[in-house]
């Protein structure tokens, strides 16, 4: 059985209907998240040209976009647990939106670095973390394969974005381009307005343990649910005091998380992985190049990567939903972790350019697979309730090793002028945390195996309690009852 | 230059060479003899100018033939398709001559006029133009862009021999152009939003109205059923 933290939502998740609108939301959502950011480099040299700077200066605006979308996200996540994830998506699409436009009137590179860089990529933020955390709410069953499908959105976004960019560029050149494709991110605010708020509809569990979750919800299902009202009161007694000590430090920062064994052995395996994860991609082109592979052949690798990645996000989606990987699914992203170290390392042994097109097949594998549990196995270890702050805190302390991740490794082809040593490095930083993950989740999971047999021995003790009180309870009520009608029959 | 032919079967100690130049013979015809199982014909000549420069060709007998083009370096890659720019705004073009050749003297920036090509002088009207070169790369700057300074341009490489010419193309267009896709994409936006955001209202409409229904059932049923327990109660 999966493990406790997912099933405490306090309502039956819908697990489709609306929820595949939604799906479609956050495809947009994530899409544009991810690969707005990359298709602008397209951009880069016209307007380096324009404005007479350097490239390293105008590379900036990719490092502020990334920065703003990722220190974006905690603030992103305190917002959309104050106000859902509609409203936030919304204001999200009208920000980068907005920049855009404002972006294609700019007189020199800071206006680009402001618009472009610090409100687009806030706006991608209030993008980001809100669509991964509604797929939360709407699934519970189906929830891999809803996230996987998300996920699919980044790779099939940048292969439309990037010869669409080339085109407008061709047609309008930088600034009516930045015009349209501000217009063409407000479609963020339509992936908004289909993320309607989850309905919901509580259905009486036959096992009533007393729940732990503390979300409205639940209150809700105290008041309708006539059956179990007697147990409802003491639920309630329960939550509102525990909602009261959450009070205060839940309103920014769920400082609780970091007691979290599941969500430490994730941001720590997590930290590690991401200094390997994106620096192989960014290279693959250069290293074909210096291959002696030309232009076309190498960045042909990438659409190879780029399709086979496309595929294989649903794909893995699909897997991890079947009853055999589901409850292990822990196991099943260390695996993806650590084949892509196994990748990386492979990688400098099989030279030429076949050696590249079959390395890029599996790395894309690798990449979609790991891609697409990235965010279920946090949603898996923390629950749909905290996964909005969770997902905000693990991108600001992930900020530093995806940014620093492929600048480093640049650095190691410098100094060693081959680029067999960054493979090997970055081979090396997928495999250690893909092993750590595979221990830590043993471990992890057998202690959650003894927590949950230690709750229902507790449960079931609690029941036998409860329902002699209950009973009792019931014939005060309906005793009272009586009179009142009595009375009122006299009267 | 100088060539160097091992020869053919019949090694004759003696065999005619002479220089060619975009097809016609050029200086006199040479006995070359055969050294080291080798001939060599070595020819000196002087660069005057551009008309030095072409496809020249030394041949042996009428057996071998060995061909150099003599040419001033080669522009580097600029861009073949158009920059596009907009009236009012300015627009930077820019030409490169690629690092391990020679550095020109100077550059010069043409517009094409028809057939011709005509010099800017940056210096005539600095409000219009300027020209910024350093070594290899040099860029002019076009203010105040009208439809008029659409069409070719050429960046002139300025060598002691002869000039090196690249080709660029500007289009300008009005801001309407872009405003026309992006009106049209904002519209989608905004029909897409307010058909969604209606269809929930109205579905939330029909959801209430049938679940009040649902309540007002339910409650009747538990009225009924409490009453019935009362009367048994009272019973």
């Amino acid at each position: 059985m999966a493990p406790a933290a997912a099933a405490n939502l306090g309502y039956t998740p819908p697990d489709g209907g609306w929820g595949w609108a939604v799906v479609f939301g956050a495809f947009i959502c994530i899409g544009f998240s991810y690969a707005f950011p990359k298709s602008l480099t397209i951009y880069f040299k016209a307007i380096q040209e324009y404005f007479s700077v350097s490239y390293s200066e105008i590379a900036w605006v990719s490092s502020i976009m990334l920065a703003a979308m990722y220190a974006g996200g905690p603030v992103s996540s305190i917002l959309v647990n104050r106000y859902g994830s509609r409203p936030v998506v919304m204001l999200g699409g009208l920000m980068v939106g907005i920049a855009m436009v404002t972006a294609s009137f700019g007189k020199s590179i800071m206006h680009i670095y402001l618009c472009v860089g610090v409100i687009g990529g806030f706006g991608l933020a209030f993008n980001l973390q809100p669509a991964l955390t509604i797929i939360g709410t709407y699934f519970h069953v189906k929830r891999p394969l809803a996230n996987g499908l998300a996920m699919t959105g980044s790779p099939v976004f940048l292969s439309t974005l990037a010869p669409l960019n080339q085109f407008l560029l061709d047609s309008f050149g930088w600034r009516g381009s930045f015009l349209i494709l501000g217009s063409f991110t407000l479609n963020c605010c339509v992936a908004g307005a289909l993320m309607r708020p989850v309905h919901k509809q509580i259905k009486p569990k036959p096992n009533a343990e007393p729940p732990k979750s503390n979300g409205p919800a639940h209150e809700k299902a105290a008041t309708e649910d006539t059956h179990a009202q007697s147990a409802g009161l003491l639920a309630e007694q329960e939550q509102s005091r525990s909602s009261r000590s959450q009070g205060c430090a839940s309103k920014f920062v769920d400082w609780s998380l970091f007691r979290h064994r599941g969500f430490m052995i994730y941001l720590v395996g997590n930290v590690i992985m991401f200094f390997g994860f994106f620096a192989p991609v960014v290279f693959l082109a250069p290293y074909a190049k210096h291959q002696g592979i030309d232009e076309y052949s190498a960045a042909f690798l990438l659409s190879i990567l780029a399709l086979v990645d496309m595929f294989v996000r649903p794909g893995t989606g699909l897997i991890a939903n079947t009853k055999w990987i589901r409850p292990r699914i822990q196991y099943f992203f260390s695996l993806a972790v650590a084949y892509n170290g196994v990748c990386h390392l492979l990688c400098p042994l099989v030279p030429g350019y076949v050696g590249l097109v079959l390395y890029a097949v599996f790395f894309g594998v690798a990449f979609g697979m790991v891609s697409s549990l990235l965010f279920e196995v946090l949603m898996d270890l923390v629950g749909a309730h905290r996964f909005s702050t969770a997902v905000g805190l693990c991108t600001i302390i992930e900020c530093g090793p995806v940014l620093l991740g492929p600048p480093i490794s640049g650095a190691l082809v410098d100094i060693y002028g081959d680029y067999k040593y960054m493979y090997y490095a970055c081979g090396v930083m997928m495999l250690v945390p893909g092993i750590f993950f595979l221990i830590m989740h043993y471990y992890n999971y057998k202690k959650l195996d003894e927590e949950e047999r230690k709750r229902q021995s507790e449960a079931m003790r609690m029941r036998s309690g409860l329902s002699v009180r209950v009973e009792g309870e019931e014939e005060h009520v309906k005793m009272s009852q009586v009179d009142e009608t009595a009375d009122e029959a006299d009267g | 230059m100088e060539c160097t032919w091992t020869g053919n079967q019949n090694k004759l100690p003696n065999i005619t060479g002479y220089w060619k130049k975009d097809g016609n013979e050029i200086d006199s015809r040479l006995t070359v003899p055969l050294e080291n199982e080798q001939y060599n014909l070595k020819g000196v000549f002087d660069i005057v100018g551009e008309e030095s420069l072409g496809n020249y060709s030394c041949v042996f007998g009428s057996e071998a033939k060995i061909e150099f083009v003599l040419a001033a370096p080669q522009m580097g890659e600029v861009r073949d398709k158009p920059i596009v720019s907009y009236a009012g705004d300015s627009v930077v073009i820019a030409c490169k001559m690629e690092e391990p050749k020679p550095k020109p003297s100077t550059w010069h920036w043409y517009k094409a006029n028809g057939t011709d090509k005509a010099l800017i002088d940056a210096a005539a009207e600095p409000h219009r133009y300027q020209i910024h070169s350093e070594g290899g790369k040099s860029t002019l700057t076009v203010r105040n862009l009208t439809q008029a300074d659409a069409g070719f341009y050429y960046c002139g490489a300025v060598y002691l021999i002869s000039t090196s010419l690249g080709r660029l193309e500007v289009r300008v267009i009005t801001f309407l152009e872009p405003l026309k896709p992006f009106i049209a994409i904002v519209v989608e936006v905004l029909v897409l939003v307010a058909v969604i955001l209606l269809y929930e209202r109205k579905s939330k409409k029909k959801s209430i109205t049938g679940s009040q229904k649902t309540k007002k059932e339910k409650r009747e049923n538990s009225g009924g059923e409490e009453s019935s327990s009362v009367r048994q109660r009272k019973v």
